[in-house]
């Protein structure tokens, strides 16, 4: 695999334990810049923990992770990759952008605070700028109005893009999303895949965990199946999805239709 | 072949009363206030409550009353004392202060207990195991005679150190601490994990995260014990006065070792308590109505409005 200057995510031969479970067997990813992956798959495939491990939520067992070049979370020596010290994982994360299935919003923060808060804590930019820069990224994600609601006021595709907006205030290098939409009501779906979409016409690098086999087909440039913690299928959104090469997506395929 | 038209089978079996129902507009119930209303049934088993406790009140007070043994004048008589006055503030001063060092002490135990540190952990957990075991009575009586172990302290006389306020003080603190430590870790629990997720993928290391988003968002949960426990506290204080701590009981008794007056004396002692615990359970009503109604922390959402540029563009975003 060559490693050229646009190489935004480079995943190479991750494995990752739970416990008795062998969850990522030697996974292999690599996302360009300004390119959007959407990585499908059934449930227990290992696509979320992928996500976890590529911001060094949960350590890998195995294998590397680069993001913008950087490694996440180890440094090598010796040919054996070492855990970094706690606080240079924290700073290799902030260029990292993840949207959770659960939104996770900070309950004790209005939504403007949530989208702040980064900026100003980590990124340490002053609290005028942070805050203009927030009005503007609630503004791309249809908040503004709700900018001073608390996360408990707001429906589950509300805090979703207040979610989004908040990730994106970090200036990411990548935004991951894991299952954005899986814990909305059916009709809530819509708007976040809306939003999704004008992030990416900004022409962010993406890596997206979904089930919406639409938004893959009309939105990514390309698919990745997994199954059972090893990449299945890796190719073009629509080859993969239409046409699919492998029998375990093409049965997957049939039935989430 | 009635069954091919398409309402053999069906409506056979369900008959014609399925309608389909469209609500049109205009359409209201069709009587709001109608004739018929609905009266509850009488509550036969809560007067017969009442008319026992007050028969039963009426009676001990009665017998009461007219004892002599009871003296209310010496109870009015000491109930503004200066010296019971006294005992009073320092009730107050112990329950305050050893609230404070103890929420503080549990505060750092509480997070050795959450951290990925295995050592820091354990020991947070033996320390509650034993500041929560020994009754707090013995924990004073230790903390009083620390003379035996350790005779100076730091060069210091230790019994010059540790009188019957500061022995009660430390033992009601680190007693307590044990308490307030499994509160605050219950409250930090109560906090789903995704907070701490969310946190450390902006770049927050887990200690942050627990003390910038968990804990602020688990105070909700530990208010309300933490009242009860302050209020157990300022009952708790009395145990003080094994040691002469100089508090509201130590003083009754010290008065009713002069002049035989003792019910009346404990009775004085037990009209403060009662005070002084409704008092801070009516603080402990508003400040967690305070927690509980408005969100802490917003002081940037309510100075900030949207600005109207913005508010257009969003009711753009909304839409599509």
């Amino acid at each position: 695999m060559t490693v050229t200057a646009t190489t935004m995510l480079k995943v190479e031969g991750v494995n990752k334990w739970l416990g008795e479970n062998h969850v990522l067997r030697g996974v292999d990813i690599t996302v360009r810049k300004g390119e959007i992956v959407c990585v499908l798959g059934p449930s227990g495939s290992g696509k979320s923990t992928l996500l976890r491990c590529i911001n060094h939520l949960d350590p890998v067992d195995g294998g590397l992770i680069e993001v913008a070049g950087e490694r996440v979370g180890y440094e090598i020596r010796g040919g054996v990759l070492y855990e970094q010290p706690e606080r240079a994982i924290a700073k290799a994360r902030q260029h990292i952008g993840m949207v959770f299935q659960h939104f996770n919003l900070f309950g004790h923060m209005t939504a403007l605070e949530n989208v702040v808060y980064g900026p100003v804590k980590i990124l340490k930019r002053s609290r005028k700028e942070a805050v203009e820069k927030a009005q503007g990224l609630l503004a791309l994600v249809g908040m503004s109005e709700r900018a001073s609601s608390y996360p408990s006021q707001l429906s589950g595709g509300q805090q979703q893009r207040v979610a989004i907006a908040r990730a994106l205030a970090m200036e990411p290098r990548l935004m991951m999303f894991d299952e954005p939409t899986s814990a909305l009501d059916p009709e809530l779906v819509g708007e976040v895949l809306t939003t999704m979409r004008k992030v990416a016409e900004e022409g962010m690098t993406m890596l997206v965990v979904t089930h919406e086999i639409g938004f893959a087909r009309e939105v990514a440039d390309r698919a990745v199946f997994m199954d059972q913690g090893r990449v299945v299928e890796d190719g073009p959104a629509r080859d993969v999805l239409d046409n699919p090469r492998h029998e375990r997506t093409a049965a997957f395929l049939r039935r989430v239709r | 072949m009635s069954n091919l038209n398409g309402k053999g089978l069906a409506e056979d079996r369900l008959g014609p009363a399925v309608a389909h129902y469209v609500r049109q507009p205009g359409d209201e119930p069709p009587s709001q206030d109608g004739p018929v209303r609905a009266k509850q049934r009488t509550k036969y088993g809560q007067i017969a409550t009442a008319l026992i406790a007050i028969t039963l009140l009426a009676m001990f007070v009665a017998s009461q009353a007219g004892n002599p043994n009871m003296e209310w004048g010496v109870v009015a008589q000491f109930m503004l004392h200066p010296v019971v006055l006294g005992g009073v503030g320092v009730t107050i001063e112990l329950s305050i202060l050893a609230m404070l060092i103890s929420i503080v002490l549990a505060f750092f135990i509480a997070l050795m207990m959450q951290s990925d540190n295995k050592v820091a952990s354990a020991i947070g957990r033996i320390y509650v195991w034993f500041f929560r075991g020994v009754p707090m009575l013995v924990q004073v009586l230790l903390w009083y005679n620390l003379a035996v172990l350790f005779p100076t302290i730091l060069g210091y006389s230790t019994n010059s150190l540790i009188s019957g306020f500061s022995a009660g003080l430390i033992a009601l603190s680190l007693a307590e601490s044990g308490y307030m430590a499994e509160i605050i870790r219950g409250g930090m629990l109560s906090v789903p994990a995704g907070q701490t997720d969310a946190g450390m993928s902006l770049g927050l290391t887990r200690g942050q995260a627990l003390r910038q988003i968990v804990l602020p968002q688990s105070i909700r949960v530990i208010l309300p014990p933490t009242g009860n426990q302050f209020i157990g506290m300022l009952k708790a204080t009395s145990l003080v006065s094994v040691i002469g701590g100089s508090d509201l009981l130590t003083r009754v008794q010290l008065i009713y070792g002069q002049n035989f007056k003792i019910l009346p004396l404990l009775i004085v002692a037990a009209l403060w308590y009662l005070i002084l615990v409704t008092v801070a359970s009516i603080g402990q009503h508003f400040l967690e109505k305070r927690f509980s109604v408005t969100q802490p922390g917003s002081r940037l959402a309510r100075k900030k409005k949207p600005r109207p540029g913005l508010a257009s563009l969003a009711t753009k975003g909304d839409q599509a």
